[in-house]
């Protein structure tokens, strides 16, 4: 199996521009001119909340065109639910105060929940209903005949800024994600063709390079959705995408069940007196598993070349996503108890006003709850809030300085949204979350409007909320922590060991062994992300990697055993069924030997049934392989 | 003669016709995408984003003009 031979071609170098891609140069001055095309349209529309348009356009400044639309299409849609939640809340619980903020509370835990349920943008429109409840029925708490023009303002000025975003990217041909997308498949490919190689070489399959590598495939697929939106090509790109990836995950279940086979036959499992019947076994299996490897090598290739070309692939794989509805439930209740606790502290202290505070802290709780690490991103909130307040300040007070006139808006705008746009182009996450959210805040700070209010008490009283919101959460998660990352681990071992448990032999199952593999890939993901560098984690990936595995093999045989379930070998597919309920090894060694002679007697293939019982057999007994394996056999 | 648009009542709430024919021509434009597709009409164009973009533009356009 050789590695694409393209691999090793070396790439033009991008233009730079001070230390900065061209690129990313490109990426800013589009986000400017959205950002101006939107302000213009909201004044022109005489909108009664212009800001809101521009703050749209910072949050869906995206490198590529694909991904900003996507994000537009749920940010849209989480604003009508957001907006019919409102709606309902202030009909049914205005002025019922504490009721009232319980039940806030209760929304901020739900819409946390279910961004815990997601991933990628989806979890973000879950946020985002929440967000959208904060901004609306929050802000207008004490008016809630209010809500309806509030919500329906803000719905018009998103989709200015949608509009705005989605014609500037299209009329400066902005680039399409597809090639970005492609090149990232094909680097994790070679990676995995690498590690294939590496195997074949008798070199050691670790499991920490194995469950990186299953990472890096299940953080494809959030993206993948984006190129649905692309153009009228993406829903073929998507499902090539994603019929690469699924069985990109496959092809490392096969891999890793090659590296446990025995080089030898061992004299183990009794079968000592039957050297000569477990040495054509393995010899089956070994040669089923390359025949596989080569045949998942193919598809990756003509999905990838499909997926370049914008065609449908040849085989269409769904991409299921692992949900631990106990770390989302668990992340839920304590983002609505952070909610609870900071509105309890405004009712005790009883200052005015502070309804934009409180909204400020659902907005960021709201984020927080999409972001992998809640605390992290809360930390960033603390950062970037005093900047953006003092970037705002200085364009009010010292840059405009009373002024009104479009153009000066304009020219004042473009260093901060220039240079805060390059800072979110920029690899670092931290650094271009820190871009994204000052210039958010700055624009809500800014609160550009037609004609420019210049008020010193709105624009202090403003900035003290601003801080005072992110701090306020800082300090409410001091209080109570984020679920932590060891917690998450062990929940997420703890559901893999039962699901593993439960794993059913004799059902058919709803998914298909690869899709089930790349769900499974998807809880790796999950389970090195919560690893962080502790010494649990070595321990964790360990055993979550010989779940993956155990649970591969199994869905294996259960597909093969199905398929024998109505023909003339039945009987015996329902020993070695039995055999794998039991969840022993030498037993399921027994019928793949059985099933083996059975098939010979009738002239029957039953290679890969026999492949797959007896990678069971290792499976349940990893003692027979732990001694002559490929990998325990190097130096 | 003056083209009369129709406000879209949901609810007793009047939408505004701009709104109507915005969505309408974002649903026909969907479905005409499987035919974009079978046609190759993003091989066409040297900007095929543009060229989408455009022909929604024409659509929307005709919405207001026909109805």
């Amino acid at each position: 199996m050789q590695v694409n031979a393209t691999s090793t071609a070396v790439e033009p170098r991008p233009l730079v521009f001070a230390g900065l891609p061209a690129s990313s140069w490109a990426f800013a001055v589009r986000t400017w001119l959205a950002c101006l095309l939107a302000l213009y349209a909201s004044f022109w529309l005489e909108l009664e909340a212009p800001s809101s348009a521009a703050i749209t356009v910072a949050i869906l400044a995206l490198p590529t065109r694909g991904q900003g639309m996507e994000k537009a299409s749920f940010r849209l849609l989480a604003t009508v639910i957001g907006v019919a939640a409102s709606i309902a809340i202030a009909g049914f619980f205005s002025q019922t105060d504490g009721l009232l903020l319980a039940v806030f509370g209760v929304c901020v835990g739900l819409c946390a929940y279910a961004a815990g349920m997601l991933d990628g943008n989806r979890a973000y429109a879950a946020a985002l209903c929440c967000i959208t409840i904060a901004l609306i029925a929050i802000q207008q708490i004490d008016s809630p005949q209010l809500v309806f023009p509030t919500g329906v303002a803000r719905g018009a000025a998103l989709a200015v800024g949608v509009l705005a975003v989605a014609l500037v990217n299209d009329v400066l041909a902005a680039p399409d994600y597809h090639p970005v997308l492609a090149g990232r498949l094909e680097a994790l490919h070679r990676r995995v063709m690498n590690h294939i190689e590496g195997i074949f070489r008798g070199e050691a399959a670790a499991a920490p390079t194995a469950a990186n590598l299953l990472r890096d495939i299940a953080a494809m697929r959030p993206e993948l959705a984006s190129l649905t939106t692309e153009s009228s090509s993406g829903t073929a790109r998507t499902a090539a995408a994603r019929a690469a990836m699924v069985d990109l995950a496959a092809t490392l279940a096969l891999a890793r069940a090659l590296s446990a086979l025995p080089v030898a036959p061992r004299p183990v499992l009794g079968l000592s007196a039957q050297d000569d019947s477990s040495s054509g076994l393995l010899a089956i299996c070994r040669t089923w598993l390359r025949g596989e490897l080569i045949r998942k090598n193919v598809d990756v290739r003509s999905s990838l070349d499909a997926l370049r070309g914008g065609r449908h692939p040849f085989r269409q794989w769904q991409a299921p996503l692992y949900r631990s509805r106990r770390i989302a439930a668990e992340s839920g209740v304590r983002a609505a108890i952070h909610f609870t606790l900071i509105a309890m502290l405004f009712v005790i202290t009883g200052w005015p006003a502070t309804e934009l505070c409180l909204s400020l802290i659902a907005v960021i709780i709201g984020l927080s709850s999409t972001a992998p690490d809640p605390r992290m991103f809360t930390k960033v909130a603390v950062v970037a809030t005093p900047i953006a307040c003092l970037l705002a300040g200085i364009l009010k007070y010292f840059v405009f300085n009373g002024v009104s006139a479009f153009q000066l808006l304009a020219i004042g705008l473009a260093p901060v949204v220039i240079g805060l746009s390059l800072l979110i182009s920029l690899p670092h996450r931290i650094l271009s979350s820190l871009g994204r959210l000052t210039l958010v805040f700055t624009l809500a700070v800014l609160a550009p409007t037609n004609p420019q209010s210049y008020d010193p008490q709105t624009f202090v009283i403003t900035c003290l909320f601003v801080c005072l919101s992110s701090i306020l959460v800082f300090a409410a998660q001091l209080l109570i922590p984020p679920l932590s990352n060891d917690r998450r681990l062990r929940l997420l071992l703890g559901e893999t060991r039962s699901e593993l448990g439960r794993l059913d032999i004799q059902r058919h199952h709803d998914l298909a062994p690869e899709e089930a593999t790349f769900r499974d890939a998807t809880r790796i993901e999950l389970i090195v992300a919560a690893g962080g560098g502790s010494a649990l984690n070595r321990w964790a990936l360990d055993e979550a990697m010989c779940c993956f595995d155990e649970a591969a093999t199994l869905r294996r045989c259960s597909t093969e055993l199905n398929r024998l379930a109505t023909g003339p070998l039945a009987d015996v597919a329902e020993a070695a069924r039995a055999a794998l309920a039991r969840r022993n090894g030498s037993a399921a060694l027994a019928a793949a030997e059985a099933l083996r002679k059975t098939a010979a007697q009738r002239d029957l293939n039953v290679d890969s049934a026999c492949a797959a019982l007896v990678l069971a057999s290792i499976a349940f007994d990893p003692s027979q392989s732990a001694s002559g394996s490929v990998e325990k056999r190097q130096p | 003669m003056t083209h009369t648009y129709r406000e879209l009542i949901i609810g007793g709430v009047l939408v505004a016709p701009i709104v109507s024919y915005a969505a309408t021509a974002i649903l026909i434009f969907l479905l005409l995408r499987p035919l974009l597709h079978f046609v190759g009409f993003s091989r066409l164009f040297s900007n095929p984003s543009l060229a989408e973009l455009s022909l929604y533009v024409t659509m929307f356009g005709l919405l207001a003009l026909l109805f």
